[in-house]
């Protein structure tokens, strides 16, 4: 992508007198711009839905005053810790204390040079694309346990080290359930993996039922290491019910404690940014990534058409229990299938692999985690590690080879070599 | 190789830290996430009640009661209210009683509706918190009513009350109790028998029955031990032997009894009963009868002491009354539940994690003005 954006450039006139180097230069600067501006908007539009979500379901009506629904509070809170005192405690680490919240938001930051956003979309094609998403995100918690320990306050040395034992244990389920992924489609590299997801197949292979081939659909084993990845990454992210690092309850608010203004900012920045990259990562490796679910022009009729039926069994099912039945999913799908049948340009443009699918996937993951955040207890500590390394872990092993077995089973590999 | 020194820390929980349920301060020694001990320091919310009590009239000490326990006014002026008539000897209409019983009940469903969400907070769970205080808002809607305030109400007088209600209160109050009963059902979906909350709150900090009786805890977290003994049943003061109703004891259902999910679950099956009570107590009102027709002119309790006792939400509240003749009190004391169910926290959480001490200290439903008054 950088290669190709630079080439680009040199083809105008006013910019030819740039050599490769300099142009290539040029567009990494302006792709890693780009992503800082993607990551700080994410963290603003997540921090809004995310009080909007809680709101709804705590039956408030959450932000309202600043901006139309409350849209600009966000870049209120935003301006305001821009503008508070800048507060280092007399006792701290000055210099780790400055580096932690740094290296947090660098760490979350860089993750996503290997995301690929787009067919042709992505900063860094890399062959370990998976890899390095996975191990540069775990960095994170060196910045976690520099910020903890600079404070020098008890609190958060309790969320930092909480945190440290977490994210490393918290790896292993990720790892495993993103290499049962990674079993089946025989590569790192991000977009191959999508490339591989594309179409419409059976269910689980053999099941008649048309479904993407996602790989979250490709197998009962894939399904399983879906929701181990779904459950171990929320834990990697530090998010309820798996939020011990920060738990606010306990810790006052764990390694952040001592942190203020910018810095405190950029702690959000980066809790966001993980959040997006674990959404990302879910979508990509699970749900197909920019793969439209539909395959083609009759796909995306057709499957406009099963989401309508879907919804209005929802609406009925679901809605009418409350006694409050909702026209609006219903409606709005109904729209999208009236005008899939009426144009088929949309219904092309539906069928096309895109940004609009990832963004889509993406924030379902993303729904997900705010839908645990606000619904879940808080684990402890022993129950967190007790289910990474004797739940999830012995289940992670048992799926990969229950993976193989599959693939030997559907005679995706041979034993006979 | 030299060893490694290791020591165990000193933690300061409080008196700032978000669930240490107002000013309180837990001295924990830690050793790594474990608590070794537990010291709780308290005096940070200190307004000399007792002392106020000897200076001031006694019409003028119940807004100092309603301020003690402020989740649990109506009860505490009500047991205020209850000693000096006895020492009295008044006779209160029989609507008084109605009313009292009425407001005590609401009274106590509301100060367990923040028991049972403060509980939920402090193991993680936001969502209920807020859940309880929309049905909080209710009762305090039916409080603002009658007394015309929300938290402090100064509204049980001694020998009657201050207003009688106004029209349309029994119709909301009815409304309410047809709607509240719909919602326990959603508390038991999100938190009862949410995995894991039972997970935090079962078989942690288990309160042996003698234990309990030993540190005098009472209330809920007596009744969660195993141990029956409800003031309203036990020793019925005002007309509670008029009402059908069941004292809940805990089972254990999901660990051993008394532990912290059998506090959780004593408070939100004592919300149904306390709703029973209304229901009765409602229905049975009086539609006669003047309010404040036994409250006397001149409030001089005649020479004697008296120590009464009442079921306040979060335990035996006691007021022991000496009067010396005169229109102020000789002696005030006042005996608080949440002091002495406090006063448990080292048996019961000593050995725990960090987590679970604040689990603990949540069931337990301490209200720091009632402790340090």
């Amino acid at each position: 992508m950088i290669d190709a954006f630079a080439s680009w450039m040199l083809q105008f006139g006013a910019l030819s007198w740039l050599g490769t180097t300099p142009a290539t230069i040029l567009a990494m600067s302006l792709v890693a711009v780009a992503i800082f501006i993607f990551v700080a908007l994410n963290a603003l539009v997540l921090v809004y839905v995310e009080r909007k979500v809680s709101a709804f379901m705590q039956v408030r009506l959450g932000p309202m005053r600043v901006g139309p629904m409350g849209t600009l509070q966000t870049v209120a809170d935003a301006l305001k810790l821009l503008l508070k005192e800048d507060i280092i405690p007399r006792f701290a680490d000055p210099i780790l204390f400055r580096v932690g919240p740094w290296i947090i938001l660098l760490a979350s930051f860089v993750a996503f040079a290997a995301v690929p956003f787009s067919p042709g979309w992505v900063p860094a094609d890399m062959s370990i694309g998976l890899f390095y998403v996975v191990s540069i995100s775990s960095v994170v918690v060196i910045g976690i346990v520099m910020s903890g320990w600079a404070s020098n306050n008890k609190w958060s040395l309790y969320g930092a080290m909480r945190s440290a034992a977490q994210i490393v244990s918290y790896e292993i389920p990720v790892g495993l359930s993103l290499l049962a992924a990674v079993a089946v489609v025989g590569t790192l590299n991000l977009q191959e993996i999508i490339a591989a997801q594309a179409g419409v197949g059976n269910l689980f292979h053999w099941i008649p039922i048309p479904f993407p081939n996602w790989y979250i659909f490709h197998s009962p084993f894939l399904f399983l290491a879906g929701c181990i990845y779904l459950i171990a990454a929320t834990a990697e992210v530090n998010r309820t019910p798996f939020d011990i690092p920060e738990s606010e309850s306990e810790l006052v608010a764990g390694f952040m404690t001592e942190y203020s203004g910018i810095r405190w900012a950029l702690f959000f920045l980066s809790e966001y940014a993980n959040a997006a990259v674990v959404a990302l990562l879910t979508a990509i490796v699970f749900l197909g990534g920019w793969q439209s679910p539909f395959a083609d022009l009759a796909g995306a009729r057709f499957g406009m058409i099963s989401l309508t039926v879907l919804a209005l069994i929802w609406t009925i099912f679901v809605k009418y229990k409350v006694k409050r039945l909702s026209i609006y999913p219903i409606g709005t799908i109904l729209a999208l299938t009236v005008i899939a049948w009426l144009f088929p340009a949309f219904a092309i443009w539906l069928a096309t692999p895109g940004l609009v699918w990832i963004a889509i996937k993406g924030g379902v993951v993303i729904f997900l985690l705010m839908w645990f955040r606000w619904t879940f207890p808080r684990l402890r500590v022993d129950q967190l590690m007790y289910l990474s390394w004797k739940v999830l872990l012995p289940i992670a092993l048992i799926n990969l080879a229950g993976v193989a077995v599959w693939m030997w089973l559907t005679g995706a590999i041979s034993l006979v070599g | 190789m030299a060893r490694l020194h290791a020591e165990e820390m000193v933690l300061n929980m409080g008196p700032q830290h978000p669930s240490t349920h107002g000013v309180l301060r837990l001295k924990l020694r830690t050793d790594g996430e474990i608590v070794s001990h537990i010291e709780p320091v308290i005096g940070y919310l200190h307004r000399c009640f007792e002392k106020h009590g000897e200076n001031i009239e006694y019409p003028m000490v119940t807004p100092f009661t309603d301020r003690c326990d402020y989740l649990a006014s109506m009860n505490n002026a009500h047991g205020y209210a209850m000693a000096v008539e006895k020492l009295m000897d008044i006779e209160l209409p029989e609507r008084v009683e109605y009313l009292r019983i009425i407001f005590a009940e609401f009274q106590r469903i509301a100060s367990h509706l923040v028991a049972v969400g403060a509980f939920g907070l402090d193991v993680g769970a936001i969502t209920p918190f807020l859940y309880c205080f929309r049905e909080r808002e209710s009762i305090l809607d039916l409080f603002e009513m009658a007394s015309g305030a929300r938290l402090l109400y100064n509204y049980v007088w001694i020998g009657g009350l201050a207003h009688d209600i106004p029209p349309g209160f029994v119709e909301k109050a009815y409304e309410f109790l047809d709607y509240f009963d719909e919602r326990i059902r959603e508390y038991d979906r999100i938190l009862t028998g949410n995995k894991i909350f039972i997970e935090r709150s079962a078989d942690v900090g288990v309160m042996p029955a003698e234990v309990a009786i030993n540190y005098g805890v009472t209330g809920p977290c007596l009744r969660a031990s195993g141990v029956n003994h409800d003031l309203r049943r036990a020793q019925p003061y005002s007309i509670y032997d008029r009402f059908e109703f069941d004292t809940v004891v805990g089972k254990g259902e999901m660990g051993t009894v008394g532990d912290c999910w059998d506090r959780y679950n004593v408070r939100v099956l004592e919300m149904a009963q306390s709703a029973r009570i209304i229901r009765q107590a409602l229905e049975q009102l009086p539609t006669e009868g003047d309010v404040k027709s036994a409250v006397p002119k001149k409030i001089r309790p005649p020479k004697g002491e008296i120590y009464s006792r009442s079921e306040n939400p979060r335990g035996e509240l006691g007021y022991y009354i000496i009067s010396d003749g005169s229109s102020v009190p000789f002696r005030l004391k006042m005996r608080s539940p949440a002091f002495c169910n406090l006063s448990v926290i080292n048996e019961i959480g000593a050995g725990w994690m960090i987590s679970d001490v604040i689990a603990i200290l949540g069931s337990l439903d301490i209200v720091l003005g009632e402790i340090d008054r």
